[in-house]
């Protein structure tokens, strides 16, 4: 169950909000080493979860097992004021073109060792559904370069922003990934799981196992 | 022109290439000017994979013929250093500092001097991986390897894509294969089958003799590319011939 939530719905679920802001730090301070980022509190936050900003979020059985933030490109984002160096022309823009930043799987949610578990395939389902719905088809993501293969690999249409760099101990390429509906009834076919995954209004309480 | 500009030109070329054949060409056609002029490129066996499944793991190949042999006929995938660096590091990374980090096994330098029979004496490995986890590796190589940093970001980026587009072509390749034609009989004994029916039985309720009933069974098996009836049922109700 995937639930897409604006900053301010966000912000009106307490337990929510500092569920992803949480694991984002859990993720990218402490296991990817993101020092910029780290905070006394040990809640990662940014000068981009603004009032534009959308953020997915996966709950497995009334825990956050998955996240993911959609930054519009009509305004500053990561790779206009933070990652510029990853561009080499002019960064794309539009209405039909957002942003996929802070993908995050929990710890507990990684099946398999080095494959993509069931909650990030379903990240991918649903920022494809979320787009399609409202006119975007396409997604700038700055990510390892064997996430170029899987894109392509699920018929992603993908071309690359500018050369990958090193940061820390990690390879980032910035890629924009254009998608249509056969790219989701591709997602859909490899997740074996054909019905929607985005879902109206909130997730239940937290912490809350909802018999299934 | 730019360098990024030929960048995107050459991948826009990979991305419509239409068979492994061209991808190999139009890959090599921008990495043979920095001394690269061979290519293997494929998801890495197991250890221990058996000799005769190792060529399976190919995608792409414009390597010299002779040296593919060699490497399959003499194991090598399990004492490649290049290819066991690569497991560990997960980053692009040049041949000669994997052979470096290998000077204790013995078995790695006689696959390091061997390559240098076959003019390939350096070069590029770029390690992925796939949706599944599944490690691929895209391998250039050459007499001697010169290029600039963006120039290498040029060709990781090619060979990310090269391989991608392998794999596309590979899926379609593989989904033509995948159709498998099931004559009636065979599924009707596969049903019968499925129900714990000995070859007697069906051959019975069928109105077939025993031998007949068997035969169906051994035909639909290795249609279906099982190793025995209880894999046979099940890929055939996993694939919806049975329920």
């Amino acid at each position: 169950m995937l639930f897409a939530l604006t900053t301010q719905e966000l912000m009106e679920r307490p337990d929510l909000w500092e569920a992803v802001h949480r694991l984002r730090y859990k993720i990218f301070v402490e296991e990817m080493g993101w020092t910029d980022l780290d905070r006394p509190d040990q809640l990662e936050i940014d000068q981009f979860d603004h009032d534009e900003a959308e953020h997915h979020l996966v709950i497995r059985n009334g825990e956050l097992a998955g996240y993911q933030r959609m930054l519009p490109t009509t305004r500053p984002h990561l790779l206009t004021d933070v990652l510029s160096d990853l561009c080499e022309g002019p960064s794309p823009s539009g209405p039909n073109v957002w942003e996929l930043t802070r993908y995050a799987v929990a710890p507990g949610f990684r099946d398999g060792k080095r494959g993509v578990s069931t909650v990030g395939t379903e990240l991918i389902a649903g920022f494809v559904e979320w787009g399609l719905k409202r006119n975007v088809n396409q997604v700038i993501i700055e990510f390892e370069p064997m996430w170029v293969l899987r894109a392509l690999q699920l018929h992603f249409l993908a071309t690359p922003l500018g050369y990958q760099r090193t940061y820390g101990n990690q390879q980032v390429v910035a890629t924009l990934l254009t998608f249509t509906e056969h790219t989701l009834d591709v997602v859909r076919a490899r997740r074996n799981h054909h019905l929607p995954v985005l879902n109206r209004g909130y997730p239940g309480l937290l912490g809350l196992k909802q018999a299934s | 022109m730019g360098l990024f500009d030929r960048t995107l030109e050459y991948i826009d070329q990979l991305q419509h290439a239409g068979t492994a054949a061209a991808v190999c060409e139009r890959l090599l056609g921008i990495t043979s000017s920095f001394g690269l002029t061979a290519l293997m490129a494929g998801t890495v066996p197991q250890p221990g994979t058996p000799r005769g499944r190792q060529k399976q793991h190919v995608m792409l190949c414009d390597w010299p013929g002779e040296w593919l042999e060699r490497y399959v006929a003499r194991n090598y995938v399990d004492h490649d250093p290049v290819v066991s660096h690569m497991k560990q590091l997960q980053a692009p990374f040049q041949w000669r500092d994997a052979s470096k980090n290998a000077l204790i096994d013995k078995n790695s330098d006689e696959v390091m001097g061997d390559a240098r029979e076959f003019k390939l004496r350096d070069g590029l490995a770029f390690p992925l991986v796939t949706l599944d986890g599944q490690i691929v590796m895209v391998s250039l190589g050459g007499e001697s390897v010169e290029l600039s940093d963006a120039e290498f970001g040029m060709v990781s980026l090619a060979s990310t894509y090269a391989i991608g587009r392998a794999m596309q072509l590979h899926t379609k390749a593989d989904s033509v294969i995948d159709h498998i034609e099931l004559t009636a009989r065979e599924r009707e004994c596969l049903q019968w089958a499925a129900v714990g029916k000995s070859e007697w039985e069906i051959s019975q309720i069928l109105g077939i003799s025993e031998h007949t009933s068997e035969k169906h069974l051994l035909n639909a098996k290795s249609k279906l590319g099982a190793a025995n009836r209880v894999q046979a049922v099940a890929e055939a109700i996993r694939r919806g011939y049975i329920s």
